[in-house]
C-alpha cells in the first residue's frame, strides 16, 4: 500500500471549471500526461505532491480505471471531452471552456483549466 | 498555378479510423491523431502516420482529406504545436475565418468525408501570388 496526498487544482487566468480535489489510490495510481514531448511540469508536479505515478501517455498506455487525472494540452475539442466522459478527472493546461460535440461531459466536477504548475497546491 | 509552384509541409496517410468519427462527421468536425496516440482517442479519431512533418497549416494553404481538397481559412495558436507533437488535428467545416477555439483548423461550411485506412492527409502551401517569376 502506498500513502497518497491529495492536491486541490485551481483553474487558471481565463481558465474554466474546478477546482478539482486529485487524490490517487492503489486502483488509479497513475498521473497521465496527454501532452506530448513526455511528462508536462503540471503533471509532474501533482505525481510529486500526491505519491502518484506520472505517465507519459503518449509512450506508453494505461487503462481509464487506472487514471487519477488526465493532464491534456488540448486545443478544445476532443481531448477536452474524451476523459471526462469516461468520468476521468481531467486538467487542461489551455484555458478552454467546454465546446464540441463531447461538451456535455465536461463538467465543473470533472475538468479545470489554464492551469500552470503554481495552480496545483497540496490540500 | 501547377503542382511544381506549390510545397507539401504535411504529408501523411490514413491507418485506422475510429467508430466515433462519422458521428463527428455529422457536427462538420474531422479529429486526426499519430498512430502512436493513446488508446482512448483511437474511438474519435483518424489515426494516421507522417511521412513529412514540416509545419502546420496556415490560412490559404490546402488540405487533403481523401479525395476532397480543402482550402483553410483559419488556424488557431495551438494547431502547429499540436500536429507536428502528436499528429493531432481538428478540422471544423464551420466557414469561420477565425478559429472559435485555440485548436480549430476551419474550413468552408459543407460535408467533410468520411476516410479510410490509406487515404493521403496532406496539407499543401500555394506559392505566393505575386511570387517573381522564375529567371
Amino acid at each position: 500500500m502506498t500513502e497518497y496526498k491529495s492536491v486541490k487544482v485551481t483553474k487558471g487566468r481565463g481558465g474554466w471549471g474546478g477546482p478539482l480535489t486529485i487524490t490517487p489510490t492503489d486502483e488509479r495510481p497513475l498521473v497521465a500526461s496527454i501532452t506530448g514531448g513526455g511528462i508536462h511540469p503540471v503533471a509532474q508536479r501533482i505525481a510529486d505532491l500526491t505519491g502518484g505515478e506520472a505517465f507519459d501517455g503518449f509512450s506508453s498506455s494505461a487503462p481509464f480505471d487506472k487514471l487519477a487525472v488526465a493532464v491534456i494540452d488540448c486545443g478544445g475539442t476532443a481531448r477536452v471531452g474524451v476523459y471526462p466522459m469516461k468520468k476521468v478527472k481531467t486538467v487542461d493546461i489551455h484555458g478552454t471552456s467546454p465546446a464540441g460535440p463531447l461538451a456535455q461531459f465536461i463538467t465543473e466536477e470533472l475538468f479545470v483549466s489554464g492551469v500552470k504548475p503554481e495552480d496545483v497546491e497540496e490540500a | 498555378m501547377t503542382a511544381a509552384d506549390s510545397a507539401v509541409v504535411y504529408e501523411s496517410e490514413v491507418t485506422q479510423v475510429g467508430g466515433q468519427v462519422e458521428a463527428f462527421l455529422g457536427h462538420g468536425l474531422l479529429i486526426f491523431f499519430g498512430a502512436q496516440s493513446p488508446a482512448e482517442l483511437h474511438d474519435i479519431s483518424v489515426l494516421h502516420r507522417a511521412t513529412v512533418a514540416e509545419d502546420g497549416p496556415h490560412p490559404g494553404d490546402l488540405i487533403k482529406v481523401g479525395a476532397e481538397e480543402l482550402e483553410v481559412l483559419a488556424v488557431g495558436p495551438v494547431v502547429r504545436d499540436n500536429l507536428l507533437n502528436l499528429g493531432h488535428l481538428d478540422l471544423k467545416a464551420d466557414g469561420r475565418t477565425e478559429p472559435k477555439l485555440p485548436g480549430d483548423v476551419c474550413v468552408r461550411v459543407g460535408d467533410l468525408p468520411l476516410l479510410r485506412e490509406g487515404d493521403p492527409f496532406r496539407i499543401t502551401r500555394p506559392a505566393l501570388s505575386n511570387k517573381e517569376p522564375n529567371p
